[in-house]
């Protein structure tokens, strides 16, 4: 059987923070309406055929059970097929996994693919923090988000001599490029020293090596290949995407200088796209603590394992570096609404491929951008998908 | 009964000794400072947050039974003294002797209710030998009171464990007609055979007084004093164990040398070895560490223990009291008895605290914040899934590959090779740090700084578990740990224990305590059954 190309023609987002005054509803249809927006030719809303929600965790806010109904309800589409995603961190990414598949698939042709999170509706102690209480009711006890990824950063160190400074380099190089999204959380620049010098949390990671809690959501409208012409002349296609599993417990990894599910993920969205890492022009990935974005391009295969910290310290995923990344300014500065972290990255790729990044945009040379994430109780799940402007 | 032969008991003999005492060090003059009182001497151990008295007691038996040479799962029945036990009702005896390895057949004891409960333990797994019902015991006898604010308590109650491991003995001539040095029963186990004893318990004599000493409501957290000390010291206390005393000091062989007892005041102690002609035993931990309860009168007989006599058997005395009860028990001790150098090494060193770190750790400062709950309740389903074999340290060893995947509630494949066929297995309880990290901010009921430690254990396995703040500054890749027992929380006013790896000291490794590990590793017994 042959799929459908599945093209991407409007993206969006709300910008993200600490939206006390929006309600989760509210925060839906500010994405969905960005997304809209930003369609070329216009977009009536009644043409969407099915919706997928990602939205990782509800009870961030107090609601367990966020439904396929939420959303359509929220956005004035009450009625439409909606399914809800919930993949840990890369739900994002796997909503729009599904939602590219749904289209591909011929069983739906305008697909809104939209993630929204509450993160600081309710208190750091009874949201985030109470994952120390989590899981198996007594193993891995203690264990908060930041010490899902430190001990990379104890081993990284060890075994590969990266150093704080380099860790650092990449927090002020993200929120350098958070400075110029209009939709990060956090738009000022820091320097190494800051860095260095701010409150440890989770030695050896310090606050400025994590990203914040933030609110936000995003949306992408795709279609089909063949119908993206009614709605712009600039597409971006989906070239590929991947998956992977990893046990979920810390102390089930077989290494913690590097995370598999994101080796396998990328393998298999490379070997769908046909294409290397080599060949991305720019990649947002998933840098929820300075560590994983040196984990990621080493096991993106960006740079050579154990290279990652050295290459960050020498701009080499700067704007102007041979590979950028993050240039919204990632997870560390434009922030990590869960469910919608995923598709604001694919968001930025798609203006990135699109060419109106304007301060941040990076050259575009051979027409790809990777997105991903990872996440999960210890890094369990991995996301990859690339996305095009090549027709 | 006050006659020697009255007293006189078949003898059992003392195998090996263990002691735990928590680190933390609390000075009776800064309690005295805190409280606008002076002249209070010494300093008093007491349990950090994650410590109580099962921990201590945990302790303690493993370097018992590790001292004796005994398999955990060999010993029938485990005879636990203390004042109050973790749980005013609820587990506790099976909480140890789960976390202890000693088998679900476990018999015993668990006596409470005031720090006589280490007597009376020890008297019960006495009589279970003598009996002929077990030929091994495992007696542990601990205590972690807590003090009221204020009360002179503060400046006196310590903390501590001490365990022995008796075995029964021939039933020889007619108690007080036998000779010293009785041959130890074949029966008893690997440790017992060919060889004499090195010490024996031989005579025992109680006395009763229907008096109020230390007290604690049903309802109330913490123990209050007598109201008036000084009238009751000399007109009940005094009375009452020189009685006990009195009734053995002629019991055994030769007349008791040396007495070793909780001394409270600093005074009780010395006026009851006056009256019976004889000295305390020197070298007492009690200066250090402070009344230990149940485990005091036991604790207060290691150096006596550690030494052995010069030449010959030397016949000593210990009393433990409290309640309105004192029992005195004469131990003839024939050479060092193993295990006893290193219970008053487990005893010594420790760290002063601050009054307000020490009122902290007693859980009588307490942040007003809620803490933080657990996901699942100790009521919960879960929980009673996950709670045997975190005691037990309980991994699932796979068949086809050896991966040890932890724990078993959650592993019904290999993580190694995804294969289904798993034996449960004890795990190693010392390991290497693979990688770690340390939270530096953390809400109650954690402690910041706390480390979170990946451990690759010897027997292959690696487990995530806490490590303790006290480690935190100097924790390094490949530092040796050990894990051990202590009480993640008190959640919902149940007490919640698993298993933290602390770092080992220099040198640690190469000590009997290693040896102990080993006991419990690779070398118990591993329950059958595929999943």
């Amino acid at each position: 059987m042959s799929w459908n190309k599945v093209a991407v023609v409007g993206a969006g987002l709300i910008k993200f923070g600490e939206l006390f005054e929006q309600s989760y509803e509210q925060m839906a249809a500010g994405a969905f309406a960005a997304a809209v927006a930003n369609v070329d030719k216009g977009f009536d809303p009644s043409a969407v055929d099915a919706a997928i929600v990602a939205t990782q965790r509800g009870t961030l806010w107090g609601q367990e059970g966020i439904g396929g109904n939420t959303v359509p309800s929220a956005i004035g589409l009450s009625g439409i097929p909606c399914t809800r995603v919930e993949n840990a961190c890369p739900s994002g990414s796997d909503a729009f996994r599904i939602g590219a598949m749904v289209v591909a698939s011929g069983v739906h042709d305008v697909v809104l693919v939209i993630g929204v999170e509450k993160m600081r509706d309710k208190s750091t102690q009874e949201g985030l923090l109470a994952r120390a209480a989590a899981g198996h009711p007594l193993y891995n006890r203690g264990e908060t988000a930041p010490v899902l990824f430190a001990p990379y950063a104890t081993r990284h160190m060890h075994e590969f001599g990266t150093t704080p400074e380099m860790l650092a380099s990449v927090a002020v190089k993200n929120h350098h490029n958070g400075c110029l999204d209009p939709y990060a959380h956090f738009r000022s620049e820091i320097t190494v020293e800051q860095v260095l010098a701010s409150p440890a949390v989770c030695s050896p990671l310090r606050l400025l090596d994590c990203c914040p809690q933030t609110d936000g959501a995003a949306a992408v409208i795709l279609t089909t290949a063949e119908r993206a012409a009614q709605f712009t002349d600039k597409p971006v296609y989906v070239a590929g995407f991947g998956v992977a599993t990893d046990h979920p417990y810390l102390h089930e990894k077989s290494t913690f200088v590097g995370l598999p599910a994101t080796t396998s993920a990328a393998g298999r969205a490379f070997a769908m796209a046909g294409v290397g890492p080599e060949d991305m022009d720019m990649a947002e990935v998933h840098d929820c603590f300075t560590i994983t974005e040196i984990l990621d391009i080493e096991d993106l295969g960006f740079v050579e394992k154990g290279k990652g910290g050295p290459a960050s310290l020498e701009g080499h995923t700067a704007l102007d570096g041979r590979i950028p990344v993050n240039p919204s300014g990632g997870l560390l500065a434009k922030g990590h609404p869960i469910g919608a972290t995923g598709i604001a990255q694919l968001t930025e790729c798609w203006w990135q491929l699109r060419e109106e990044a304007d301060e941040r945009q990076v050259a575009v040379r051979r027409g790809f951008a990777l997105q991903h994430n990872v996440g999960g109780r210890g890094s369990g799940v991995a996301v990859v998908n690339i996305l095009t402007r090549n027709a | 009964m006050t006659d020697a032969a009255a007293a006189s008991r078949h003898p059992v003999a003392v195998l090996g000794v263990g002691a735990a005492a928590p680190a933390l060090r609390l000075a009776a003059a800064d309690v005295g400072a805190a409280w606008g009182a002076a002249g209070a001497k010494g300093t008093v151990a007491l349990c950090d947050a994650d410590e109580d008295t099962l921990t201590l007691a945990w302790q303690a038996a493993l370097d018992a039974l590790d001292a004796a040479g005994v398999d955990p799962a060999a010993v029938p029945g485990l005879w636990w003294g203390t004042a109050r036990p973790p749980f005013a009702e609820g587990p506790s005896h099976a909480y140890l002797a789960t976390a202890l390895g000693l088998g679900e057949q476990i018999e015993g004891a668990l006596c409470s209710g005031s720090p006589h409960a280490g007597m009376e333990a020890l008297v019960a797994a006495w009589d279970a030998l003598a009996a002929g019902h077990a030929a091994l015991a495992l007696v542990v006898v601990s205590d972690a009171l807590v003090p009221g604010l204020g009360t002179a308590g503060e400046a006196s109650t310590g903390a501590g464990a001490a365990a022995v491991v008796l075995g029964a003995l021939p039933q020889g001539p007619a108690p007080g007609a036998e000779g010293r040095g009785g041959r130890p029963a074949t029966a008893a186990g690997p440790s017992t055979n060919g060889s004499s004893a090195p010490a024996r318990l031989v005579a025992r004599a109680t006395r009763v007084i229907a008096a109020v000493d230390r007290y604690r409501a049903d309802a109330a957290a913490a123990t209050g004093d007598v109201y008036d000390g000084r009238l009751f010291r000399e007109e009940v206390f005094v009375p009452l164990l020189a009685r006990a005393g009195g009734a053995v000091a002629q019991a055994g062989g030769t007349p008791v040398t040396g007495w070793a007892m909780a001394d409270p005041d600093g005074k009780l102690a010395g006026a009851v070895a006056r009256r019976l002609g004889a000295p305390l035993v020197a070298g007492s931990p009690a200066g250090t560490i402070g009344d230990a309860g149940a485990a005091a009168a036991l604790l207060g007989i290691l150096p006596a223990w550690a030494t052995g006599p010069e030449s010959g058997v030397a016949s000593l005395g210990i009393i433990g009291y409290g309640g309105g009860r004192a029992t005195a028990v004469v131990t003839e001790v024939l050479r060092p008895v193993p295990g006893a150098a290193r219970a008053l090494a487990r005893l010594a060193g420790g760290r002063r605290v601050p009054y307000v770190v020490a009122v902290k750790a007693r859980g009588q400062l307490v942040a007003m914040s809620d803490p933080i709950a657990m996901g699942v309740p100790p009521t919960g389903a879960a929980f009673v899934r996950g709670n045997v074999e975190m005691l037990q340290l309980e991994g699932a060893r796979c068949r086809a590959c050896g991966t040890i995947s932890t724990p078993p509630s959650i592993h019904p494949a290999c993580t190694g090779c995804g294969g289904g066929e798993l034996d449960v297995v004890r795990l190693a309880r010392r390991g290497r740090v693979h990688t770690f990290v340390v939270n530096q901010t953390m809400p109650p009921p954690f402690q910041a700084p706390l480390p979170m430690v990946v451990v690759d254990l010897d027997d292959g396995a690696r487990l995530m578990v806490q490590g303790a703040s006290a480690d935190a500054a100097a924790l390094a890749i490949d530092d040796e740990v050990t894990l051990a027992l202590r009480r993640y929380a008190l959640e919902r006013g149940v007490p919640v224990y698993g298993y933290k790896a602390l770092r080992c000291a220099a040198g640690d490794g190469a000590d009997a305590g290693a040896a102990g590990a080993g006991t419990l590793a690779a070398g118990a017994p591993s329950k059958e059954g595929g999943r």
